[in-house]
């Protein structure tokens, strides 16, 4: 086995013959799906989103106040009336900042005109909110109606709304069935698909990082050089660690392809449609290239690092470019196509994630696929030649707080 | 043969090896010495072929320095270092084939020489589970697992029991006699004054002096005397023939004034001293190098408006001794 080969052997199994590695490649999924899709699901079903507490009302009339208690029964809230007096609304407000209330509707006599008020806590829950207002509503609706001597049928019947069917066209023309919900579950694939790619890259990128500076701290490079080039070194290191992350990768496609094309039939669920072989296989592709160009950067900062903390605070650019895509996954979902998504799609720091979701949502040109993987190929080679020059000058450096500026220095002056 | 010609290495601001010239042959120890900061250490990495030398060049048998001469080359670093959390065969193993060894030869290796310095029942451990001497003969085993041609010791006695530290002597000299070159790099100078045929001192990257021991001691030093005593010797100092002292409750080392004899510290020492041992001797080492390094640093401080060296400082206080003769 030659030298490269045996560094990459070792790395592999300190990076992999581990149990937090066995535990994360197992639950990691889980894990992904339930901080991505889980909070989403929960905060749009009423039934799970709150904590029941009651809600109070004062004033209103008795068709109103019923018409409330089934809104918010819905939410299995129960519904507290109250005299319209001032005395027991102040008691109300106190009973909501003591936690025994969870909001209080006030409606004055003219609510119809002036609308009405509604005390809580926290002024988050939105759903309540949106469920009062809706009821309140209704109710203003039918009641300025039946004023104006209209018949409520007949204006019911008028004011009817329109219903909208969404089908999806593929290239051929063809029709998409079963695209009504596909926002949300392309949204939640892609969300679930960027975070595993954004913590993996993150993840593999610190390990890298963490691997060469304890390399340095602990003198061990000292000896490491007196057998391997740096080059061998930092490449080894890199190499054997995105070794590790392809396994994790492979288990993690497997487990994905088994649910959805196995288990998720077998027990009647339908497994969302971005869920492919073709969509997991961009997705392997765009870990790779990325853990390659963030693996480039973290093996550099590692090796100019002092110590574990500096690490952290050098790595501060690489994060920016990696959280940039994460804030803005949603307005890259709804468009695709925009100059935005376009520009960060091929921008090579971004466009791992970017293309990712644009190639989950939309099937971008075959023409800015290949300009995506061309140049994030030539920034992967260009960071690994930077990268390698760093780690070379850095990696015998101690006792210094190397800064970013230096580091550049070193690569203009190698 | 090892041999440096001229060699110079700057940083941005200071000359770390100015002009260096020597040369390390086969079955002989040679003693790199110098204060902290001298230049040994990176010396000892051009030597390796870690960082490329600004000029002059490194030869190893006529060859100059490359990747593939790093197979016959052992190197056991002042600063141990090796991976915690790794088994102590494999990390033999692994620093073995980082060598170019073949598996089966680097176990058979490991397994010699984990005996030999008692610690084939660890062979199955983790590293942070070894006591720190352990750690130490682990790493020197790493540095001699697959029999260099060349091996670099810095500072291979630090920390070592003295058990150990004569398993470690052992295995060096064996070394030196099956023909290897050794490359010795201390500050202790005791270790030094044992084990070299040949020294090179160095200070701020330049040559102070070179050559065989005696060569070396007979050129820059009077001859010393050691006696060993019981008393209040703080006396000593203040005599007006003595020129430096070096006192311990128990044994001092006087270096004497020009034109002054030795019958006249004797004198001096009868009836204030219980004088248990009085010797003449060639001066030691540590009094070589104290002088040379000290005479260096005040030379640099006539120059630079008197400010203290801080390689001087360095040079004796590592040694643990009192240097009577500044007070």
């Amino acid at each position: 086995m030659t030298k490269l080969g045996t560094i990459i052997r070792q790395e592999f199994k300190v990076a992999a013959a581990n149990k937090t590695f066995i535990i994360l490649t197992i639950i990691g999924p889980f894990l992904i799906l339930a901080i991505t899709v889980l909070p989403g699901l929960l905060s749009m079903n009423p039934k799970v989103s709150s904590g029941g507490g009651p809600v109070a009302v004062s004033g209103g009339d008795a068709a109103v106040q019923s018409a409330l208690e089934a809104a918010i029964g819905g939410q299995g809230r129960k519904l507290v009336r109250l005299g319209d007096d001032e005395a027991s609304r102040t008691q109300a407000k106190a009973d909501i900042g003591k936690g025994a209330l969870d909001a209080l509707v006030v409606l004055e006599g003219d609510w119809i005109d002036q609308g009405g008020t509604i005390y809580t806590k926290t002024g988050t829950d939105a759903i309540l909110f949106g469920l009062v207002e809706q009821t309140l509503g209704t109710i203003a609706r039918e009641t300025r109606i039946a004023k104006s001597g209209i018949d409520p049928a007949l204006a019911r019947e008028l004011s009817r709304e329109v219903t909208l069917s969404i089908v999806g066209v593929g290239k051929d023309a063809g029709e998409k069935k079963g695209i009504e919900d596909a926002f949300m579950t392309t949204l939640f694939t892609a969300m679930g698909f960027v975070m595993l790619i954004y913590m993996t890259t993150i993840l593999y990128g610190q390990l890298i990082g963490r691997s060469v500076v304890q390399e340095k701290v602990s003198k061990t490079v000292e000896v490491m050089l007196s057998s391997v080039s740096s080059k061998e070194l930092m490449i080894g290191k890199i190499l054997g660690l995105g070794l590790a992350g392809l396994l994790q990768y492979g288990v993690w496609a497997g487990m994905a392809l088994v649910l959805s094309k196995f288990l998720a039939p077998a027990l009647g669920i339908a497994a969302p449609a971005a869920v492919s072989l073709g969509n997991i296989a961009w997705l392997v592709t765009f870990f790779v290239l990325a853990f390659f160009l963030y693996a480039a950067g973290y093996a550099a900062i590692g090796a100019a690092a002092e110590d574990e903390s500096h690490l952290g605070q050098l790595a501060w650019p690489l994060l920016v470019f990696l959280i940039i895509p994460l804030v803005m996954i949603s307005s890259f979902v709804m468009n695709p196509d925009s100059t935005l998504s376009v520009v960060l799609s091929l921008f090579p720091m971004t466009s791992p994630i970017v293309m990712l979701i644009r190639v989950l949502v939309s099937p971008p040109p075959v023409w800015q696929l290949a300009l995506c993987l061309g140049l994030l190929a030539a920034t992967i080679y260009a960071m690994m030649a930077a990268a390698g020059r760093i780690f070379r000058v850095g990696i015998l450096m101690t006792g210094k707080r190397t800064t970013l500026k230096e580091m550049m220095k070193w690569i203009r002056a190698a | 043969m090892l041999s440096l010609e001229n060699v110079i290495k700057s940083y941005e601001t200071v000359r770390a090896v100015d002009g260096l010239s020597f040369e390390a042959r086969p079955g002989e120890i040679f003693g790199l010495i110098g204060p902290n900061g001298a230049g040994k250490s990176t010396t000892i990495r051009m030597i390796m072929n870690v960082i490329a030398p600004d000029s002059g060049s490194i030869r190893f048998d006529g060859e100059p320095f490359s990747e593939a001469l790093k197979d016959r080359i052992g190197y056991l670093p002042e600063e141990r270092g090796l991976y915690r959390k790794v088994k102590v065969e494999d990390m033999l193993l692994y620093l073995a084939a980082l060598k170019g060894m073949g598996r089966e030869a680097a176990r058979a290796s490991a397994k010699v020489w984990l005996e030999r310095f008692d610690l084939a029942e660890w062979k199955g451990r983790k590293i942070e589970e070894l006591s720190k001497g352990m750690a130490q003969k682990l790493q020197f085993i790493g540095s001699v697992i697959h029999d260099p041609d060349l091996v670099l010791f810095d500072e291979p006695f630090s920390g070592l029991d003295p058990i150990s530290q004569d398993l470690l002597l052992e295995a060096v000299l064996e070394l030196r006699k099956r023909g290897k070159t050794v490359l010795f790099s201390t500050h202790v100078m005791e270790h030094a004054e044992k084990l070299c045929d040949r020294i090179l001192l160095i200070r701020k990257g330049k040559e102070l002096v070179s050559g065989s021991l005696a060569e070396v001691k007979a050129g820059h030093g009077h001859d010393a005397i050691q006696v060993e005593f019981d008393g209040d010797a703080s006396f000593i100092v203040g005599l007006p023939f003595v020129a430096a002292a070096r006192t311990y409750p128990r044994w001092l080392e006087v270096e004497l004034r020009e034109g002054a004899d030795a019958d006249e510290l004797y004198n001096a020492l009868v009836g204030r001293l219980h004088v248990r041992r009085f010797e003449v001797m060639s001066p030691s080492l540590h009094s070589v190098f104290v002088r040379l390094v000290g005479d260096a640093a005040q030379e640099d401080g006539a120059v630079n408006g008197g400010a203290a060296n801080g390689g001087a400082a360095n040079g004796s206080a590592a040694n643990g001794g009192k240097e009577t003769s500044h007070d």
